[in-house]
């Protein structure tokens, strides 16, 4: 059975290699990519939203996105939106450094200055997934819990990266328009695979999952499921 | 002013290749050719900012990519640059499988050696380039 990828939070590193900033953004996203959250993060490199095709650019409207940018200039949050997105979350290095730049080293070696601040935007990112991905909700009471501090793997594991791994998108037509949903191939095949007949009750069903992975605004949800319904009643028939 | 040779690598980060990459730009635009050459920030030219895509509108640039996916080239293009050389990380191990390198975040001793090798022939083809466009 195909599997959807699980939910998962996307961080998207500016790298600018011209100032410091940059390169504290690239290594803070690699801490928590392979140290901090290595089961709960993906990452893209962001120049693949233009040089990528479409399920590429579907990263960020497929996973809840955090941007990590060095300076004001927020070329990734920017060029995510612009692309892909709006991200969840827009962090600037700037915000969590020392107004002297190059007290933080080079773009080419940080300072120990430089790397203080690595583990500080790390550990920014890092809450900012737990709180994301709702890790730390009392689910009886339905209050959030005191977020931990972020901890750390012993046995770090490589970078999660989606360059190239295109996201399936499918596109509808919706209350006359075209709206792309992205993984609702994936979501399809899975439903047929699990013997879902096209019915009111999977119909519900099928709108949970879908809605998992787009925002379906809520004004629209009737033409959204019949228009997603039609689809899998198609492609239910053709799989037969 | 003299006319620089813009070098762009990629910012390839889910592979050890895109630091190479970036370590190669270092070394290239710091150590071995700082008046040749300018390096350019990839992410500044996917956002469009004006002042960086005027600089590389109808200039020649060198573009080091991490993967066959060739983002810097591709977006050089996209901006209005001219790939005077685009250059594969992969390629260049190829050459020196000696040299297979590792990590992410921190290179290994084989992955600054490769980015020095690929360093030193970028900076052959930043020579020919400024002969070129001193007889120009």
């Amino acid at each position: 059975m195909p599997e959807l990828p699980k939910k998962k939070v996307g961080i998207i590193a500016c790298s600018g290699e011209e100032i410091p900033e940059g390169t504290v953004t690239r290594l803070a996203a690699l801490k928590v990519l392979e140290s901090l959250r290595p089961r709960q993060t993906v990452t893209i490199c962001l120049p693949l939203f233009l040089a990528g095709g479409e399920g590429d650019r579907a990263f960020a409207r497929f996973y809840p996105t955090i941007a990590v940018d060095g300076c004001e200039k927020r070329c990734a949050a920017r060029g995510t939106e612009m692309y892909s997105g709006k991200p969840a979350v827009s962090i600037v290095v700037g915000d969590s450094a020392p107004a002297d730049s190059s007290a933080l080293g080079s773009a080419r070696q940080l300072s120990a200055r430089g790397m203080q601040v690595v583990r500080d935007v790390a550990g920014q990112i890092a809450r900012h997934v737990d709180r994301l991905l709702d890790l730390q909700w009392d689910r009886r009471s339905g209050f959030p819990l005191q977020p931990p501090e972020p901890q750390e793997e012993l046995k770090p594991r490589q970078a999660a990266c989606s360059c190239g791994s295109g996201i399936p998108v499918q596109t509808l037509q919706v209350a006359g328009r075209e709206v792309t949903l992205v993984a609702l191939p994936l979501i399809f095949t899975r439903f047929r695979e699990a013997g879902k007949l096209p019915n009111d009750s999977t119909m519900t069903e099928l709108m949970q999952t879908v809605r998992i992975y787009n925002p379906i605004p809520e004004e629209e949800e009737t033409a959204y499921a019949q228009a997603i319904m039609q689809e899998y009643s198609a492609f239910h028939r053709r799989s037969q | 002013m003299k006319e620089k040779v813009l070098i762009v690598p990629c910012s390839g980060i889910g592979k050890c290749y895109g630091t190479v990459a970036r370590q190669a730009a270092y070394l290239v635009t710091q150590d071995l050719c700082p008046e040749e050459t300018r390096l350019v920030p990839l992410a500044l030219l996917v956002l469009g900012e004006d002042e960086t895509c005027a600089a590389m509108s109808g200039a020649k640039g060198i573009t080091i990519d991490g993967c066959k996916l060739a983002c810097a080239a591709k977006v050089v293009a996209e901006s209005g640059g001219v790939v005077a050389h685009g250059l594969q990380v992969l390629d260049v191990f190829r050459r020196h499988r000696d040299l297979k390198p590792s990590g992410i975040a921190e290179l290994d001793e084989n992955g600054h050696k490769l980015a020095q090798v690929l360093a030193q022939e970028v900076k052959g083809l930043v020579d020919a380039m400024t002969q070129e466009m001193s007889h120009a």
